[in-house]
């Protein structure tokens, strides 16, 4: 890969202050090496790197729209990247087994300086995409775009002209009536506007179950199941004295009780 | 219409009995031999005096057999029961205790106190009078924030607001207009009697997950009233809003439980949505003032 004249960097971190200090740090570690873009989050560090053409970027890893994993991802193999952090254990830990470099904040002259000796060896050969130091680190981080299914651990729901967000781990059941389905918890309900098929899928199936076509009830909080007149099953709720009816294409989900 | 009311009637019926039936088998369980057969004595008496022995012995005779078949099993369920509600109040001063411990290590967030560092490094190069400014606020900061565990003290409102507004004036430089701040309680709710390290937890909530995450950032305003004799403390941002997959519940569940064993359901934590977006958190506990609220 051909070097420019001068080595160009952009650097990227939510913190103008933090920018500062590394660009300091970087003048005085490597005077030629040009400083060509600052951004502020993950979104515009991958515009200014690629419209610059920059050879080199200083990530941060906590920014907001995408953080620096993210971005590293996008940029792969088309730059060299240098991560900024002020303290992730875990991080800091994958970046020692892996070939990537770090600087931690502030950044020190002397480590400033280890980097930049680095970096001019590294300019000499193609940028790494460190695949898979990105895709362990984004797991992590809890951040990239390969997650295992996520459910829903809050919902959104009006109590009088109030949205109260309400906890998942709060809510007995949810019961399908007319154009809402009704939250219910020990102490309030509360109403959400959206047909219960779609609730069921953002819901964790090992945390609620589905015993009817209207009724989906929090295991966790099924107190007994019992038979009534017609000798349909009938679960028990602690915290409310409703009775919930399961229909018969849900009896075997109580088959052990 | 009529049969289906009909019907109805009939089922609740059944139901009732289903209830009746129920109570007595327990009562049947865990009743002594001795009360037992004295009762059936008593109800053969009853029954010979009314002309109808005969049910009433078949009932009796039923009530042995039942006893004795199903009895044992019937009676460890029902301590089994007792059982678990032991537990659970076990369970609760246990999470009591651990969301005390959580507390004390989530105090300070190394992330922050580093970050922090490195900003002040920068601006004593830059703006040393703003460094020094910072770095009184990290002092006040960290001086808030270390009595907060103190056991037997009953801290104020106005301490928590201390410790708050520091940790907001740091925020504000390092995020710069990313961040505005506004604190609106009256001077005189200061006093009141408000648990520890629960405020912060909801700014820092606000910050990390609605402001910081927004590029453009947002206004943060902390506020106070009473309502209905009850203190009300509100943490409002019209930032990212609430995802409902976040992860983030640790610290406000933490909170949940720490108000409901300090309260016993005189107290909430209601999470909720402006009409204008981001989030808004609300702690509500009894309205007390503090005995010794000079401080």
């Amino acid at each position: 890969m051909p070097t420019k004249a001068t080595p160009t960097a952009v650097v990227a971190d939510d913190e103008r202050l933090m920018r500062d200090q590394l660009v300091t740090a970087l003048n005085d570690a490597w005077p030629e090496l040009a400083i060509v873009g600052q951004a502020s989050n993950g979104r515009e560090a991958i515009a200014m790197v690629r419209s610059l053409d920059a050879d080199i970027v200083f990530l941060d890893i906590r920014m907001p729209e995408l953080d620096g994993i993210q971005a590293a991802q996008a940029l792969a193999g088309a730059t060299h990247v240098v991560f900024v952090t002020a303290h992730d254990q875990f991080a800091i830990d994958a970046f020692q087994q892996g070939a990537v470099d770090y600087l931690l904040k502030p950044a020190e002259p002397e480590r400033v300086a280890l980097t930049c000796q680095r970096l001019r060896e590294r300019l000499q050969h193609k940028p790494d995409p460190m695949n898979d130091l990105l895709a362990q680190l984004s797991q992590r981080l809890g951040s990239g775009t390969v997650k295992p299914r996520e459910y829903i651990r809050w919902v959104q729901a009006s109590v009088g002209a109030n949205l109260r967000v309400i906890p998942t781990t709060d809510i007995l059941f949810f019961r399908a009536e007319d154009k809402y389905v009704r939250v219910q918890t020990k102490s309030f309900e509360a109403l959400i506007r959206k047909p219960i098929k779609e609730l069921i899928d953002e819901l964790d199936p090992d945390e609620f179950w589905q015993i009817h076509r209207a009724t989906v009830v929090r295991v966790d909080a099924v107190e007994q199941v019992s038979r009534n007149f017609r000798g349909h099953q009938v679960v028990h709720v602690k915290g409310s004295t409703e009775k919930l009816e399961v229909s018969r294409t849900f009896n075997n989900l109580f088959k052990q009780m | 219409m009529r049969r289906s009311g009909i019907r109805q009637t009939l089922h609740e019926i059944r139901d009732t009995g289903a209830v009746i039936w129920w109570r007595f088998f327990d009562w049947l369980a865990v009743v002594s031999w001795k009360k037992l057969l004295l009762v059936s004595l008593l109800a053969l008496v009853l029954a010979g005096i009314l002309q109808h022995p005969m049910p009433v012995l078949m009932l009796i005779i039923a009530s042995f057999i039942i006893k004795v078949v199903a009895g044992g099993k019937r009676r460890a369920e029902l301590t089994a029961g007792e059982a678990t509600k032991r537990a659970e109040t076990e369970q609760l001063e246990r999470t009591v205790v651990e969301a005390r411990m959580e507390a004390l290590q989530a105090q300070i967030e190394p992330h922050f106190l580093f970050n922090t560092l490195a900003s002040i490094d920068q601006l004593i190069q830059t703006d040393p009078k703003r460094a020094s400014e910072m770095q009184k606020s990290l002092i006040r900061y960290l001086r808030s924030a270390m009595p907060q565990m103190r056991e037997g003290s009953r801290p104020t409102l106005g301490q928590q607001l201390n410790l708050s507004s520091a940790f907001l004036e740091i925020m504000a430089i390092r995020m710069e207009e990313r961040l505005r701040p506004v604190v609106n309680v009256p001077e005189g709710l200061k006093s009141a009697v408000f648990p520890p390290m629960m405020l912060q937890t909801l700014v820092e909530n606000s910050i990390k997950h609605g402001l910081e995450p927004k590029a453009e950032g947002g206004t943060l305003e902390i506020s106070a009233e009473i309502v209905d004799g009850q203190l009300a403390v509100h943490v409002r941002d019209d930032g990212k809003g609430f995802a409902p997959k976040a992860e983030g519940g640790v610290g406000l569940a933490n909170i949940r439980q720490r108000l409901q064993a300090m309260y016993k359901g005189r107290a909430e934590l209601i999470i909720s949505v402006p009409p204008v977006g981001g989030t808004c958190a609300t702690i509500k506990v009894p309205y007390e003032v503090s005995r010794d609220a000079a401080t």
